[in-house]
């Protein structure tokens, strides 16, 4: 409990500066008495990503003027952050309220294709991004609560058989509602975000509408996270956060306490899909389009889930941890081996041993299994389950006898 | 007390600190090479090196790489470079949208990129389109044959317009669209005596588009459509719905699909249920493995299968020429798109050198005015559309465990629309 | 739809889900010990499918006698019975059993870090030129797997009714591998141990049981099961490729937990309900929606029953 305070002083500090999630930390650090050394090397990298996350977008240009090949880390960085944030809603379900879920695929689509469906040319509604950023989220949540009435009785592996079950389901209507969806063609282009006139035509003096269009989703992508990080971790500290890990250790005696766990559960439900849904927009607008259904398939959950597990259950920082490495694995790191392999290699043998491509997913399996052998509570675990690991063992035992 | 407060504080913090520079770094990292003069055409193609479609697109990375060899490694003045890129994730474990859009950016943000080659899935070429169509980047693929990216009023309202944001066409397919295999698939049906037919589809961007095509044809060409559905590409095994179909009786069953989506699955089922039908497929299936996947006792006799061009044994002059040299540096034959793949480095080699210099719309110019003659695919040109005029389509059949050439199809009705 | 066509869908249905409830039983059985929902298991069941075609392959079973075909065959079920039970033992001793104290949902991820490898394993071996049935070096493309059992009509070929011995074999042999199961489980003394684990691990220690051993034995019986089960559905639907561990093993995790996870009875029936929905739903409805309809009723069923078909309703603690 000793840390409490100074997260709580930390969580409004960011407000004002208004900058990235990481800006929390910059305040206290600096007044903290640390060892001097090794203070003033913490103040210089969290100022530095304080400065760099808003200028992501610009750096770019500061690497062509100088020559040098474009490093495109602000669309790098959009890809993560709605990553981030499916990781934050999944962690908000399974790591708070311990409710498994194994189907965020589908709240995420449903933001994808309600996004989709408001902005695209076919349809009259035309509403633009800022429209679908109000209106995926409450799809979602809406989608979430029904999922969520039903199945309140629900514990354990059962609920997350239903919840991949209504993934799956939601994955063939995408696919064979061709009417509404388009199926597998999907619904394109998604539009980019409108902008006042004076914006545009100021901007477009220095940059081209296609520029200015990304920083937008750059920004809106990066704003969204902030504020999602700034929510959860009050959350964290709020009556309803300690609410959510009762529920999550002991749901009976949470009752017993005079919670309603039915309505905790239906919060958590129904927060974590809307969260999936703002993503879901921001992707597709991201991507200007919603791609195929089959994109949204199971296998989206695990990983999801998987990225939230790999950071750090039941931690907001371990969920932006998990989204980093995963995405980074597979978006930037690969991409990158596969050029240095094909270079030092010249893997002109068509031999499947010798291409990189074909080892990703022992690279890749290997990755997670190590993880949890030897950081089994994540990279970055959450303090509080921490405190808590004499007494989960215990439970952990008796509830198998079910 | 507080002092334990303020030492979990820094502990804490520092660890934000490292994970955002672990944001940082994975974001940074991603910079291109190393700057280099600009007397390198890099060509880079954009194709699924990760899951099920491998094997089609280790062919034709093959093909470009065959090329390029050939060239010299030079296109005119310029040394040629090449990188082979993956647009699949290891968490999809097939093309990934988000990877597809980041090739197609970093491409755009690499100057010495002059050409994009790719991609493999239609779908992935809606997203990259309208990406490098801004950056007047040539884009060649060597096999979406999805209508609607080039053929106005045949896919959706709106395309292919909207995959061409500045208006030109900077996309071209060396591979004949569906919508005339799609027609001679039907007619050849027709041909051997079809009257009924029952359509399956794998519910993919290719497979349910020819599916589509075809449905339209066969009625056109008189064959009674008993019915049309689709099915799970990852099922295990079809036979309740081969049950379903053999109480209906019909003389064939048209699969839209690949053999990635199933194809030798649909075929073994079709067999072991006890049908009597017999089974067409499109050139998604033209390729050793679908033979492999379903054996060939299974298909001999009762399968057909139409293909964009002439099967590699059929090739004349430099066709055959690039067979020869496949089998002897890859001791493999080539599978059906590797020559696509080979051909569209090619045109794109000779585009370059046409341009003359280190120019994107130059070279997107020299590339539509490409005039093959007598190359490895015969002699064509491209369409207004960015299509190939080359509209010979091939029947092929199995037997002795290898596709066997049986006819050209519809040439002479297609060579005249 | 006719008398015959909803005799020939119930034997396709059933057909099918006993090959899923020999899946399932790997899933349920080691979610019974460890509480454990192992997605590598469907994965597993893939590699005994590859190690049963070259098996098949290095004996040269299509060009048997069938006399000799028999041996070759019960040998081939024996061997990877074996395989998937040393696999799943050497997993549990090595990934699984050092993460015995982590939180529940870590050897989940080592189990989906596994199925990746497994996968990954399954390409490669695809990859390997097998000099089987005209061979291959595709390494992504389904391969044959040779098709040794008859296949024919046992009411004739003109009959709309469709009865092989193909089936009969699935069946029949999936039915005695599960009631020599049963008896294991009931009758034996490490059965006995298996169910005083599964109830309370700690209350089985104190009696006196080695719960380590208990869980590899458990490991190893599910392995053997996928690995029967994998040489029977290679000779039923005669395909072998790296994803067909994805849906089956989709469909038995579904199966055991419909069934009620950790009951090995609800197994069975769990996999018998998913085969026959599967069957009706593309007779009746379409392949397209086979899945949102097995799911929608999974779905219901659960709402209804949450503790699956079978399961005993979970007591509340205190």
């Amino acid at each position: 409990m000793a840390t409490e305070p100074a997260t709580k002083g930390a969580a409004p500090a960011a407000t004002p500066s208004a900058t990235p999630a990481e800006t929390p930390s910059a305040t206290p650090a600096g007044t903290a008495p640390a060892p001097a050394g090794k203070k003033n090397l913490l103040g210089l990298i969290v100022l530095a990503l304080a400065v760099i996350y808003p200028l992501a977008p610009f750096i770019d240009w500061g690497l062509a003027a100088i020559g040098a090949p474009a490093a495109n880390l602000d669309r790098h960085l959009v890809s993560i952050f709605v990553f981030a944030m499916l990781a934050l809603a999944l962690n908000l379900q399974v790591g708070y309220a311990g409710l498994l879920q194994l189907g965020i695929s589908a709240f995420f689509a449903i933001g994808v294709y309600t996004a989709a469906i408001l902005t695209v040319a076919k349809y009259p509604f035309q509403l633009e991004l800022w429209g679908a950023l109000v209106a995926a989220p409450i799809a979602a949540a809406g989608a979430g609560l029904l999922l969520g009435a039903p199945t309140l009785r629900l514990r354990g592996d059962y609920l997350a058989l239903v919840t991949l079950g209504f993934a799956e389901v939601m994955r063939v209507l995408l696919l064979n509602l061709e009417s509404v969806t388009d199926g597998p063609r999907g619904l394109n282009p998604v539009p980019a975000p409108w902008l006042p006139s004076t914006v545009e035509s100021l901007a477009g003096r220095a940059a081209t509408t296609g520029h200015l269009h990304q920083l937008v989703i750059y920004y809106t992508a990066l704003g969204c996270l902030v504020a999602l990080v700034v929510v959860f971790r009050n959350i964290e500290k709020s009556r309803l956060g300690r609410a959510f890990v009762a529920l999550r250790e002991d749901e009976l005696a949470s009752a017993c306490v005079g919670q309603n766990p039915s309505r905790i559960k239906l919060i958590a439900f129904a927060g974590g899909a809307a969260v999936a849904g703002l993503a879901g927009a921001l992707y597709a607008t991201n991507l200007t389009t919603t791609a195929e259904p089959n994109t949204y398939d199971f296998n989206y959950s695990v990983m999801v889930l998987c990225c939230v597990i790999i950071g750090g259950l039941g931690s907001v920082r371990g969920a932006l941890l998990g989204a980093a490495v995963l995405v980074g694995f597979d978006n930037v790191a690969s991409p990158m081996l596969t050029r240095w392999m094909q270079k030092s290699a010249g893997s002109d043998t068509g031999n499947v041993l010798l291409t990189f491509s074909n080892w990703r997913w022992i690279i890749f399996g290997t990755a997670l299994v190590l993880m949890m052998r030897y950081r089994p509570r994540g990279l970055w675990p959450a303090e509080r389950r921490r405190e808590h690991d004499g007494d989960a063992q215990p439970a952990r035992a008796q509830e198998g006898s079910a | 007390m507080a002092r334990v407060g303020k030492r979990t504080l820094i502990y804490r913090w520092q660890r934000f600190a490292f994970a955002c520079a672990c944001l940082l770094v994975v974001g940074s990292c991603s910079s291109g090479d190393d700057g280099a003069p600009r007397t390198v055409a890099k060509i880079v193609s954009s194709l699924p090196r990760t899951g099920s479609a491998n094997a089609q697109t280790t062919s034709i990375v093959n093909g470009i790489r065959m090329a390029i060899e050939e060239a010299g490694g030079k296109a005119g003045a310029l040394a040629i470079a090449y990188e082979d890129w993956d647009d699949a994730s290891a968490r999809k474990g097939d093309w990934d949208p988000e990877v597809e859009a980041a090739n197609a950016h970093r491409a755009v943000e690499d100057a010495d990129v002059l050409a994009y080659i790719g991609t493999y899935n239609s779908g992935a070429a809606k997203i990259s389109m309208p990406i490098l169509n801004r950056a007047s980047l040539a884009m060649i693929s060597p096999a979406n044959t999805y209508t609607g990216l080039t053929k106005p009023g045949l896919g959706e309202p709106g395309e292919p317009d909207m995959y061409r944001p500045t208006g030109a066409v900077n996309y071209f397919r060396v591979v004949p669209a569906d919508d005339i295999q799609g027609r001679v698939g039907a007619e050849w049906m027709r041909d051997l005596g079809g009257k009924t037919v029952y359509v399956l589809d794998d519910r993919g961007l290719y497979g349910k588009g020819i599916a589509d095509v075809f449905c339209a044809a066969a009625e056109a060409a008189g064959i009674r459509l008993l019915g049309r559905e689709g099915m799970d590409p990852k099922a295990q095994e079809y036979r309740s719905l081969m049950a379903k179909i053999r109480k209906l009786d019909p003389d064939f069953v048209y699969f839209g699909g690949t053999t990635q989506s199933n194809a030798g699955q649909i075929a073994k089922d079709l067999v072991s249920s006890g049908l009597r039908a017999r089974l067409m497929v499109p050139d998604g299936c033209f390729e050793e493995a679908f033979i492999e996947a379903a054996g060939h006792h299974v298909l001999e006799g009762r399968t057909f299968v139409t293909f964009g061009g002439v099967p590699a044994d059929r090739l004349t002059g430099r066709g055959k020429t690039f067979v020869e040299r496949y089998r002897a540096k890859y001791a493999a034959d080539p599978e059906g798109y590797a020559v696509y793949g080979y051909v569209a480095a090619r045109i794109t080699i000779d585009a370059i050198a046409r341009a003359g210099k280190h120019d994107r719309s130059a070279v997107r110019t020299a590339l539509a005015a490409t005039k093959e003659l007598d190359g490895a695919l015969g002699t064509w040109s491209f369409d207004e559309h960015g299509d190939t005029s080359l509209l010979t389509m091939s029947g092929n059949v199995v037997k002795n465990g290898k596709f066997e050439f049986y006819g050209l199809l519809g040439s002479a009705v297609a060579a005249k629309p | 739809m006719t008398v015959d066509l909803i005799f020939q869908q119930l034997l396709i249905g059933i057909t099918n889900g006993m090959v899923f409830a020999l899946i399932a039983l790997g899933y349920s059985m080691v979610y019974g010990v460890l509480e454990l929902i192992n997605f590598a298991h469907g994965d597993l069941f893939m590699l005994a499918s590859f190690f049963a075609l070259t098996l098949l392959g290095a004996l040269g079973a299509s060009n048997a006698s069938p006399g000799l075909l028999a041996v070759e065959l019960v040998a081939v079920v024996g061997a990877c019975a074996l395989f998937g039970a040393a696999v799943n033992v050497g997993l549990e001793r090595v990934v699984y059993r050092p993460l015995r104290n982590a939180p529940k949902l870590a050897p989940l991820v080592s189990a989906i870090g596994l199925s990746f490898i497994f996968q990954n394993l399954g390409l490669f071996w695809g990859a390997l030129p097998m000099d089987v049935f005209g061979g291959g070096t595709k390494a992504a493309a389904p391969k044959a797997f040779p098709d040794l059992l008859p296949n024919y009509n046992l009411f004739g070929e003109s009959s709309s009714f469709r009865l092989t011995p193909k089936d009969l074999v699935v069946i029949v042999s999936s039915l005695a591998v599960m009631a020599a199961l049963y008896a294991l489980v009931k009758h034996t003394k490490l059965g006995k141990a298996m169910r005083a684990v599964a109830h309370d691990p700690r209350a089985a220690r104190l009696m006196g049981i080695d719960v380590e051993r208990v869980i590899a034995a458990t490991f190893a019986i599910g392995g053997a099961l996928a690995g029967f089960g994998a040489v029977i559905y290679g000779l039923y639907i005669n395909t072998v490729s790296y994803q067909i561990g994805y849906q089956n093993g989709l469909y038995a995790f579904t199966a055991a937990v419909l069934g009620g996870i950790g009951n090995i009875a609800g197994a069975v029936v769990g996999g018998l309900v998913i085969g026959i929905v599967r069957a009706f739903s593309d007779q009746l409805i379409g392949a397209q929606w086979q899945q949102a309809v097995l799911f929608t009723i999974l779905i219901v069923i659960l709402v209804f029953r949450p503790s699956g078909l079978l399961g005993a309703h979970a007591p509340e603690k205190v």
